[in-house]
């Protein structure tokens, strides 16, 4: 019998499961998340795949030889403050890191939100003498006695889980690791984290956000993992369980639980690995702009030649107000704006939506749960984009005339608009937010939208991804035929791989040789190693060198890919100089070429790739529509017109859609504009183009 | 575009599109700005703002900027440069820092470029405004409290004058530049990130012009004005009909013995939807660096106004168009006459009106005005200079964004921690100690929270910061003005006064002598200076404060137990567990008492 390959995302409502089998046919389930215990809404969600594949669950489970879990597990402790009581050990006289984190505010005159609670609470931070400095040399030695003493203390206060971040690890780690020694010896049973070991990266607000956030997840998440691997084992289960982690890739099991802050952005994480994939197969293009319509949020994340966007400022919760991990993650843009946000009309008449989402219960109006205010989805329901019988497949039949008259109430009466027009109003204020958070991780990083390919994901993406795609002058928009579970797809796509840093400061006017060139090469053998272990048997394993580099006096850096992994002689140095001026220019449209550069941290990635790549194609468990139908819509103009509604499942290779039409299959519904036209992938999903002519116009009359 | 779309009165819909399309172009200025500028005060300090004028010269839109910066200024400048500059043509831009031009003070450069569209018609005017590290002052200090006139001050004023032609530099005023200013490269680094957001702002105004028509583009602004205009109008007919002022008092200085008493008077008309703030009944000019200009003058006094109304009415012409600020010339609190000085003109004397004004509103009912904000800018954020031995003794003067807490209770909320101070409303971004100390011969040996500091009120004002900071192996100098050590942040509606500001020199014995207020020292190696920033004032009444969050406080010692009794009236241990009758008992007897 031959194998196959898991991946399981566990989302806030659903649990996604795709199947692979050894000739690269996918199937897609979906069952209920159990957020109490989300253990069992894995083994639900294989339990329904293995009926499906018609075998025995032990049987199934036997037949894997990997499950590669993507969990919002992390993340929603984090939100929902469900965490361990975490203490936090400090260097002497800065006790208020966590506290005053980096400033900031967002909106000057609104003081109705209190200024945020630290991650740890004073009550449970403790101040450690001795101190280093800034060229790791010690200024004042460690004071191991009173460490002693905080241990005694730490266990007077019932603490689960410590993080420690003095000041200036990363150069000098010493301390810090004589207080992991200490605090061994004296509470081996409480889990540490010693930021310089997760992140030896300079900015001690980061650094001890970071280590705090990955300590407080740490006896959840090894429960939560250890759980979750033993239920698996005991079905049957004897393949390797990976783990989704927030820089794109997946590591072992035993690995996230160690440091479980890896885990934080698991599962969106995978969209641009999946969205790179997709556009590289079916439009020949490494540039992408790739989107996740959720219930509740627009996650957008830019693909730029073939590289997966990095960033280490990631916020759990708002900008601001949340916690900044300080974690190397994938860079996802992540707005209020999904197919559940609330359309509202604030006091001076103008028209809002969100930051209030509807969620799942009691939903959008049209879902008949008693929701009074409408949202982005009842808006496409009275525009004639959602079929209210066919909705997920026609699994979950919707009211119209509660959408009608949500829209109506709170929107179009206060708008003096009728019914269409009210609605019409709430998706293109809609589209105009997601546009925006499209042009953020493109224009400001100097790609012009034009260029790129726009991968639209997520049940919703279908409602109006044509219409973001013709503000931004996107010709091509690809709805991947796993679209609904993108972030499933990206798991089974992604390389085992992680990230090694250290810090060594320096500058191209007195560049250190050595000093650079044994970092890289410590580096290198942390590669080494990895790929001997972990890696082992990889089909191919890829490492690549960066460095954070900035002009001098500049505060934030760039992360700039090295030219060369040995710096021989200025040369060298002289091309990593104009790389930087280069990526400078590209990000930020302007370049000191006559200044420069200082550079901090060092970092390897490695990725191991552990199976061949396989082509695609979905079978899809969902039920036929009636094909063949008419609907009346609104699109741009007031009069409604009559619009061919087709299903996926029914489109010939090569047949081409033309707008306006509605293409509907039983996971998502994709609305084809007047002037844009469909054509089917092979192996499933939708290419959407835009016909020329509406832009077009614009242009040439703007050159005239 | 159908005509039927087109001919219908701008709907709500649409107008929140298009702010939302010229909101994201500030975003990409402030973004490239913050990215690439040079001076720690910009690129961490975040001290710039961003916006766009119209072409009748008004202040159409700011995203994340300085209260201070923004609310009148960008107007006044961009109407100057177009009276003293009649022929502006695409690829000009204009440097204005004078206080005598509509900018706010010297230390802040103002680049202005023209949107001109290909029609020759002018649109827009692009300000970004930016606090640089060094302006060129007799002291190495933007911020220098003691000039008596701007020749003392020092400070290399450019009156909107020409920087960019054809979208190249006029390299004679940037040499100008390089010669009179400290750090010269890190400067020149600083103007091509001002020239570079503000070009970004042109790029894209344009194509959004042309993408949806330049007649549709200026029709949304005065839409916008319209519906702003509205959210003020109602706000405004919330408060009672009635003239509240307040007084407060800048610290003394040389020569001003007794400090400088400031008032202001805000009179609301509910009916006529209009709000006026008087500041005539305040002193003239004085022989210091502290006097308003205009921009901040007419801004001082609305950001007391914004913060007073709650949020969610925009900031812009059409929002001020039911404000009426009354100034009068030469007067510290005023329309200063060159050759006063005004080098603190966005802190000290504008903080106090803000307050003033503030805490005038909070008379108008419990749900109006706020506390003051704590006083700036403390030593904790002290402009330091030197020589860097690390660096090949190479020149550096940066100021540290540290220790700036000062946040005052509000109706709503306890005091913003870090809002820095009221004029910029906790934009400001913190300095990592561990980038101070890598980029700087500087150590930070305390940076904390001060418990028993805030001023106490229903809601609390924030604590004072302190911070502890000294060269490592060489000679460093500071200077500071810190408003705040006399005169400490009053709380509003029987709240608390937050602690003040003070500074101390630490010698090698560790012995520690008090420094100025308003001066700066000269720290040899194994010297430090202990620094306490402002606590801002309490909102209402302490006693009416919940027990539990007095509680929070105590366990997260930033009150003490002691302090919890005695102006709380609240029984808490160390621990933080409330003792709720004897609470209820203490609170009882107090409420008789007074």
């Amino acid at each position: 019998m031959s194998s196959l390959r898991l991946a399981i995302d566990t989302g806030g409502t659903f649990t996604d499961l795709i199947v692979e089998n050894e000739s690269g046919q996918l199937s897609l389930f979906k069952s209920p998340t159990t957020p109490s215990n989300p253990v069992k809404g894995v083994l639900d969600v294989l339990r329904v795949a293995a009926e499906g594949h018609g075998q025995p669950f032990a049987r199934f489970l036997g037949r894997c030889t990997s499950l590669l879990h993507g969990t919002t597990r992390a993340l929603n402790a984090v939100l929902s403050s469900n965490t361990a009581r975490t203490a936090f050990l400090t260097t002497e006289g800065h006790p208020d890191v966590l506290l005053y984190r980096e400033g900031g505010r967002s909106d000057p005159f609104n003081f109705l939100r209190e200024f945020p609670e630290p991650y740890v609470p004073r009550a449970l931070t403790w101040e450690v003498p001795g101190r280093i400095g800034a060229s790791g040399e010690v200024v004042k030695p460690i004071d191991e006695a009173r460490v002693r003493e905080i241990a005694g203390e730490l266990r007077e206060k019932h603490v689960e889980a410590v993080s420690v971040c003095l000041l200036w690890s990363p150069l000098n780690p010493a301390h810090e690791l004589r207080v992991g020694e200490l605090l061994a010896e004296e509470m081996p049973e409480v889990p540490v984290t010693l930021s310089h070991q997760l992140t030896p990266m300079l900015r001690e607000y980061r650094r001890a956000s970071a280590a705090s956030i990955d300590a407080s997840l740490k006896p959840l998440m090894s429960d939560y993992i250890g759980r979750l691997e033993s239920c698996l084992r005991g079905e049957g289960f004897a393949g390797r369980l990976l783990i989704v982690t927030s820089n794109g890739g997946v590591l072992d099991a035993a690995t996230v639980a160690a440091a479980p802050i890896l885990a934080i952005n698991s599962g969106p994480s995978m969209a641009p690995v999946a969205g790179l994939h997709y556009a590289r197969l079916h439009a020949g293009t490494s540039t992408a702009i790739v989107a996740d319509t959720g219930g509740t949020s627009y996650d957008v994340s830019l693909v730029r030649d073939g590289h997966i966007p990095r960033t280490r400022e990631t916020w759990l919760g708002d900008r601001f107000y949340g916690h900044m991990t300080g974690f190397p993650s994938v860079d996802i843009k992540s707005i209020g704006a999904g197919g559940g946000s609330i359309a509202w009309v604030d006091d001076g008449g103008l028209l809002r939506i969100g930051p209030e989402s509807a969620g799942a219960d009691p939903g959008p109006a049209c879902y008949g749960r008693g929701g009074q205010r409408p949202t982005v989805t009842d808006a496409c329901v009275v525009l004639g984009y959602i079929d209210p019988d066919y909705f997920l497949g026609g699994k979950m039949p919707l009211d119209p005339a509660a959408a009608r008259r949500a829209v109506e109430d709170c929107v179009g009466r206060r708008l003096g608009l009728d019914v269409d027009a009210a609605a019409f109003a709430i998706v293109e204020l809609a589209t105009e937010k997601m546009v925006h958070a499209i042009e953020d991780v493109t224009v400001s990083h100097g790609v012009d939208p034009c260029s790129a390919v726009l991968v639209a994901g997520g049940g919703a993406a279908g409602l109006n991804s044509v219409k973001i795609a013709s503000r931004l002058g996107i010709r091509r928009i690809l709805f991947p035929h796993t679209g609904a579970v993108l972030s499933a797809s990206g798991a089974l796509l992604a390389d085992l791989s992680a990230t090694f840093t250290a810090p060594a400061v320096t500058s191209s006017a007195n560049f250190a040789f050595a000093a650079v060139n044994n970092c890289i090469a410590s580096l290198k053998d942390k590669c080494r190693e990895f790929a001997a272990g972990p890696g082992a048997g990889a089909v191919a394993t890829r490492v690549t060198y960066s460095v954070e580099a900035r002009y001098e006096r500049q505060v934030w850096e760039l992360e700039i890919e090295l030219p060369v992994e040995k710096f021989r002689g200025a040369e060298d140095v002289n091309r990593l100089v104009q790389r930087f001026h280069e990526e400078h220019q590209a990000v930020f449209a302007v370049a000191d070429r006559d200044a420069g550069i200082e550079m901090l941290s060092w970092t390897a990635r490695i990725s191991c790739r552990l199976h061949e790549e396989r082509s695609q194609s979905t079978t899809m468990a969902g039920e036929m529509s009636a094909a063949g139908r008419v609907r009346s819509v609104r699109f741009g103009s007031p009069e409604r017109l009559r619009t061919a509604v087709r299903s996926m499942d029914d489109l010939r290779m090569g047949e081409v859609v033309r707008g306006p039409a509605i293409v509907e299959s039983g996971f998502t519904t994709v609305v084809i504009e007047p002037d844009s036209s469909a054509e089917p992938l092979a192996g499933g999903g939708l290419m959407v183009t835009l016909t020329p002519m509406r832009s077009g116009e614009q242009f040439s009359a703007g050159e005239r | 575009m159908d005509a039927v779309e087109s001919a219908a009165s701008p709907d709500g819909g649409k107008l929140a599109v298009m702010h939302a399309r010229l909101e994201a172009i500030v975003r990409k200025m402030t973004n490239t700005l913050f990215r690439t500028a040079r001076s720690g005060v910009i690129n961490a300090g975040r001290d710039f703002s961003c916006c766009l004028v119209t072409a009748d010269n008004e202040l159409l839109v700011t995203a994340e900027s300085l209260p201070i910066h923004v609310m009148r200024g960008p107007d006044l400048m961009a109407k100057i440069m177009r009276e003293l500059q009649p022929a502006i043509r695409p690829g000009d831009a204009y440097l204005n820092n004078s206080p005598y031009h509509g900018n706010s003070h010297a230390g802040d450069h103002s680049l202005l470029v023209p949107v001109i569209d290909r029609e020759g018609v002018y649109r827009y005017t692009v300000v970004v405004k930016a606090h640089v590290a060094d302006c060129g002052n007799s002291v190495p200090s933007t911020l220098y409290a003691n000039a008596t006139d701007v020749y003392q001050e020092g400070a290399l004023i450019f009156p909107s004058v020409q920087v960019q032609r054809d979208y190249r530099d006029c390299a004679d005023i940037v040499r100008m530049c390089q010669m009179r200013i400290r750090a010269p490269r890190q400067w020149y680094g600083d103007h091509l990130a001002l020239i570079g957001a503000a070009r970004v702002g042109e790029r894209e105004l344009l194509a959004l012009g042309e993408e949806v028509g330049w007649d549709r583009l200026v029709e949304h602004g005065k839409s916008w004005f319209d519906y702003s205009e509205q959210r003020m109008c109602a706000s405004i007919r919330k408060l009672p009909n009635a003239r509240v002022s307040a007084v407060n008092s800048h610290d003394p200085m040389i020569g001003m013995r007794e400090g400088i008493p400031l008032k202001a008077v805000v009179e609301a008309d509910p009916a006529e939807a209009l709000l006026t703030v008087d500041l005539r009944e305040n002193p003239d000019c004085v022989a210091a660096g502290i006097n308003l200009t205009e921009s901040t003058a007419m801004t001082a006094a609305m950001v007391g106004v914004f913060n007073s109304l709650g949020a969610g009415i925009p900031a812009n012409a059409g929002s001020f168009r039911r404000i009426c600020v009354r100034l009068r010339e030469n007067c510290v609190a005023g329309v200063p006459r060159h050759p006063v000085s005004c080098s603190t003109a966005t802190t000290g004397v504008a903080d106090r009106v803000t307050n003033a004004v503030q805490r005038a509103m909070a008379d108008f009912g419990d749900e109006f005005g706020m506390a003051e904000c704590g006083l700036g800018i403390p030593a904790t954020a002290a402009f330091i200079s030197g020589k860097d031995s690390r660096r090949n003794s190479a020149t550096y003067v940066n100021m540290l964004t540290l220790g700036q807490t000062c946040g005052a209770g509000t109706p709503w909320s306890d005091g913003w921690l870090t809002i820095a101070h009221v004029g910029n409303g906790g934009q400001v971004m913190r300095d990592s100690t561990e980038i101070d100390e890598l980029m700087y011969p500087i150590r930070i040996w305390v940076d904390r929270v001060v418990a028993d500091s805030e001023g106490a009120g229903r809601q609390r004002g924030a604590p004072s910061g302190e911070v502890e900071w000294g060269p490592v192996d060489t000679a460093m100098e500071g200077m500071w003005s810190s408003d705040g050590n006399t005169f400490p942040a009053l709380g509003a509606r029987g709240g608390g006064a937050g602690a003040k500001a003070r500074q101390f020199k630490r010698s090698r014995d560790g012995s520690l002598s008090p420094l100025d207020a308003f001066g700066g020292v000269r720290l040899e190696p194994g010297e430090s200076v202990v620094a306490f920033s402002c606590g801002g004032g309490g909102y209402g009444s302490p006693l009416e404060r919940k027990a539990e969050r007095v509680a929070h406080d105590v366990a997260e010692r930033l009150v003490s137990p002691a302090r919890a009794a005695s102006v709380y009236g609240v029984v808490v241990d160390a621990s933080g567990k409330l003792d709720r009758a004897a609470t209820a008992e203490m609170r009882a007897s107090r409420q008789t008492h007074s």
